[in-house]
């Protein structure tokens, strides 16, 4: 039943999405492969390359990944886009920036191109490293140009074609929007304008008749480059995991019984489903709506900072610091984060942050707006004591009283969401040539400046 | 064994033509680049640029070192580069001509000029693609001299910011030779992971040339060495990015021989000067230990620690090391403490700490001359890791050493003289290349 409703609902989309696509896009490929090159290890789709695997015990062993081997080979994505892959619904794209193979292409370098930074350090991929879930396992909150501290967790980009509000306090409102603001920002990678980011790639000769092939003949500008941008993130789908084979493909096998206890516990007593929620066809795991969970009214108001914070020096080596230690070198203070609030300043928002989703969640860590927590069982226990007390906690937030089986069996659960297409994203990532700074560059000591 | 042995051979013969003639730098470069056994006559600082300091950008600083010169001990030169590029480390190329000054940041390199006129530096080169031309190696730290050659570690690499990264080889003329990679675990390139650990960190280089062995140390990637350290000390995903081998190198054939087990983030590498020591020493920043690398009697590279420094637990985080020329002493500055400890390494198997001095709030880089005589010292560690407030001095200063105690000479506030963080000191002198300051008649330095 379920598997019939959302099979008709494809059907449907991929008429609207074909029909458009086709008028813009006669050369249609059907094959996803465009260049195999040498086979992809898909395990290097599944986590950091420097794995830290049993780091904190004294006989940690490195399993290194070489940096050489770091190669991928190019997929059709709009196909994803096309025939989402199975648990997902329709892509939802705006009119006015229909999918292309060209703006996917386009956005997709721009996507890894560092020189969009002031500095020529950092590109989206930075804080979004296609093996680590297009978020960052490494830190809990990302490091911007010069090293500024930034906020918040950096978010996985799967799925975020579906999100109605973009950034965790849900300041944006489309994809094409939103890119700008990291571009731009001072302690992301601080590009000091639009106007300079245009002149920058109007200077890139790489980029030469790329806009214009995409664009209708438009070169480079405020809605071309968001357009792009947000045309390669609307095509990182990423489900048809063990859960969707079972639970929207009705094949028994595809998990095992944990996972179902697991999802028993989901939809039930844990009451997770509430705001992750699952449709009859589909599932996000998201209710484009905010909550306070208590996490980010603790760190502004509600914590007791400890007087010494236990540091890992090497494999199994911890040493105690004290506050006064670590005050002595923390030079940039930042903002309490209110969550909703910064946006609204309705002062019941205080600390209300969006759901997130919890497909691929094996492949975000750390969770939670501010990175708080290193696994999923952290996640579990804080919400298995119902947060953190604060006036304006959510309703749905309560001790849950889980017992330990139960907690097992939703890690179980919550490990069967990794989309089985994953390794095709990553390796269309790692194909992708990262945009460096050349000698034929725009740059103050090159013949080819910044033209001013 | 034969091929070994006429390797060596070489290596050796090589080392008596190139290098032991000429001998070395103050105590610390490389054997291939031409010394001051003199009195140095400048000091040339790499220095970071601070928002709200002067010009905000990093900058050579020179500082007069001649004593009886009207400007000894002030700054007579700021030469400006453009932008925070981290500055960190610098290195003079084998003929001493040029100082190559790296930003870890924006990955740029900045040629200096400075032999034409040494109390004047100029910029001569501004390297700009060196992520692109290396394939992807982020942060170019140490600037070590071979024969018409510079090789340049990296920290990190253009695709995750992590640690894993190798060193660049670039000729003379700045131009890119060739990548080596640190082994990992999947790609060891021929070394043997001699125990648990092969993680592809980088951060120093030494070598050894009478030996043929180069070594590197391992430190961490862009996103932690840029990070507020407050903010990364308490990120337990941060804390474990950092490395804990070091890689013992065939120097001719560039080819890793054997990874070694360093716990603790082995940072700068001295070696022995002597060619019947054949060891060359570390500390871990981490875990605040001496530790010792050295040929064993069966001809295997070791590592072993062989001291703490000061009281590891209160994580002092030694910074940078010095030796001295007779191999019988090591300075060792601990950033956390602001101190300066000698330690007696006369058996390098156990040093022993002899003498110890609070320099200031905060310490880096030492550098002393090759008599021993004169020991600079330095603040800065990162631009994002130094300390706050009142504590964050911004120095560099001129100590003599007479064996038993530091005597202070003089003082240079980087921060009243609108200059930035002080980090990397190195030596000048007219003498290296048969000039004389005007109005003098004498040579200042006795160079070899």
């Amino acid at each position: 039943m379920r598997h019939a409703a959302r099979a008709g609902l494809h059907a449907l989309a991929r008429g609207v999405l074909v029909a458009g696509l086709i008028a813009v896009q006669a050369s249609a490929r059907t094959s996803g492969e465009l260049d195999t090159g040498r086979a992809f290890d898909e395990s290097q789709a599944r986590g950091p390359g420097d794995v830290k695997e049993g780091y904190e015990r004294a006989d940690y062993r490195t399993r290194s990944r070489s940096l050489l081997d770091r190669r991928g080979a190019r997929k059709d994505l709009i196909r994803f886009a096309l025939d989402p892959p199975l648990g997902l619904p329709p892509v939802p794209v705006p009119a006015d920036n229909p999918l292309t193979r060209t703006k996917i292409e386009l956005g997709r370098k721009l996507f890894f191109d560092r020189r969009l930074s002031i500095n020529d350090t950092l590109s989206c991929a930075t804080c979004h490293i296609p093996e680590q879930g297009f978020t960052n396992n490494e830190l809990r909150t990302p490091v911007g140009v010069e090293g500024r501290s930034v906020l918040r967790n950096s978010p996985t980009l799967y799925n975020v074609a579906y999100q109605k509000h973009l950034f965790l306090d849900g300041r944006e409102i489309s994809l094409e929007n939103q890119v700008w603001q990291p571009m731009t920002a001072h302690n992301e990678m601080a590009a000091p304008s639009i106007g300079y980011v245009i002149r920058k790639l109007r200077r890139m000769r790489d980029y030469e008749g790329m806009f214009e092939r995409a664009f209708d003949g438009r070169g480079p500008d405020v809605l071309t480059i968001g357009q792009a941008l947000a045309s390669y993130q609307r095509t990182l789908l990423a489900a048809d995991s063990p859960f969707d084979r079972w639970y929207f493909d009705g094949r028994a096998d595809a998990v095992d019984e944990s996972v179902k206890r697991g999802f028993a516990l989901f939809s039930g007593k844990a009451q997770c489903i509430v705001c992750h929620r699952v449709r009859e066809d589909h599932a996000l795991f998201i209710d484009h709506r905010f909550h306070n969970t208590g996490l980010g009214y603790a760190a502004s108001v509600g914590g007791n900072e400890p007087d010494t914070t236990r540091v890992q020096l090497a494999p199994g080596v911890f040493a105690d610091l004290s506050r006064a230690s670590i005050d002595a070198v923390t030079q940039q203070r930042l903002p309490n984060d209110l969550g909703l609030y910064r946006i609204t300043e309705d002062p019941g928002d205080r600390w209300k942050f969006r759901t997130q989703t919890l497909r691929n969640v094996s492949l975000t860590a750390p969770y939670m707006h501010n990175g708080r927590f290193d696994t999923l069982r952290e996640v579990i226990d804080f919400y298995d004591r119902g947060g953190v007390p604060n006036e304006l906690l959510s309703p749905l937030i309560r001790p849950l009283g889980l017992m330990e089986w139960e907690k097992q069996d939703l890690e179980a659960f919550l490990h069967s969401l990794t989309g089985g297409n994953v390794a095709d994203l990553v390796a269309d990532a790692f194909a992708v040539p990262i945009g460096d700074l050349s000698p034929e560059g725009p740059n103050w000591a090159h013949e080819n400046t910044l033209g001013y | 064994m034969k091929a070994i042995a006429l390797c060596r051979y070489l290596a050796m013969a090589a080392a008596m033509v190139f290098c032991l003639p000429a001998q070395a730098d103050e105590t610390c470069m490389s054997p291939y680049i031409a010394k001051i056994q003199g009195q140095e006559d400048y000091v040339y600082v790499w220095t970071l640029g601070v928002e709200g300091i002067g010009d905000e950008q990093d900058k050579l600083v020179t500082i007069d070192t001649r004593p009886g010169s009207d400007t000894y001990g002030r700054v007579v030169g700021s030469l400006s580069v453009g932008g925070r590029n981290e500055a960190h480390h610098s290195g003079l190329s084998d003929d001493r001509k040029y100082l190559w000054a790296g930003g870890l940041d924006t990955n740029k390199i900045f040629v200096f000029d400075i032999h034409t006129d040494p109390g004047k530096p100029v910029l001569h080169k501004v390297i700009t693609d060196f992520v692109e031309s290396t394939g992807g190696l982020v942060g170019p730290h140490t600037f070590y001299a071979l024969p018409g050659r510079m090789m340049i570690t990296a920290l990190s690499n253009n695709v995750d910011h992590g640690g894993r990264t190798g060193m660049a080889e670039y000729n003379n003329n700045g131009e890119y030779i060739a990548t080596h990679w640190i082994p990992t675990d999947a790609d060891l390139m021929g070394a043997v992971k001699s125990g648990k650990l092969a993680d592809g960190y980088g951060y120093d280089v030494r070598v050894r040339a009478d030996l043929n062995i180069m070594l590197t140390s391992s430190f961490t990637g862009w996103s932690n060495y840029m990070m507020d350290f407050g903010t990364m000390l308490q990120d337990s995903a941060a804390m474990q990015r950092f490395g804990h081998t070091m890689v013992v190198w065939d120097m001719h054939a560039r080819k890793p021989l054997k990874v070694l087990d360093v716990p603790g983030t082995p940072l700068e590498i001295r070696c022995a000067w002597d060619p019947d020591h054949r060891y060359c020493f570390t500390s871990t920043a981490l875990t605040s230990q001496i530790w010792l690398i050295y040929e064993d009697d069966a001809g295997e590279w070791q590592a072993k620690a062989v001291a703490d420094i000061g009281d590891p637990s209160t994580i002092p985080l030694p910074v940078d090391i010095s030796i001295t020329a007779d191999d019988k002493g090591l300075w060792v500055d601990t950033f956390m403490e602001g101190k300066a400890r000698y330690f007696d390494i006369s058996d390098p198997h156990a040093p022993k700490q002899v003498y110890e001095k609070t320099i200031g709030s905060q310490i880096n880089m030492v550098s002393q001359s090759w008599d021993g005589k004169r020991v600079y010292f330095s603040s800065s560690l990162l631009g994002n890791w130094d300390k706050t407030g009142d504590a964050d001095e911004q120095y560099v200063k001129l100590y003599h050493w007479d064996g038993n105690e530091l005597k202070h000479q003089w003082t240079v506030d980087f921060y009243k003289e609108g200059l930035g963080r002080s980090h990397q000191m190195r030596f000048g002198a007219y003498a290296l290349y048969g000039k004389r300051p005007a109005g003098e008649t004498r040579l200042a330095a006795v160079v070899q």
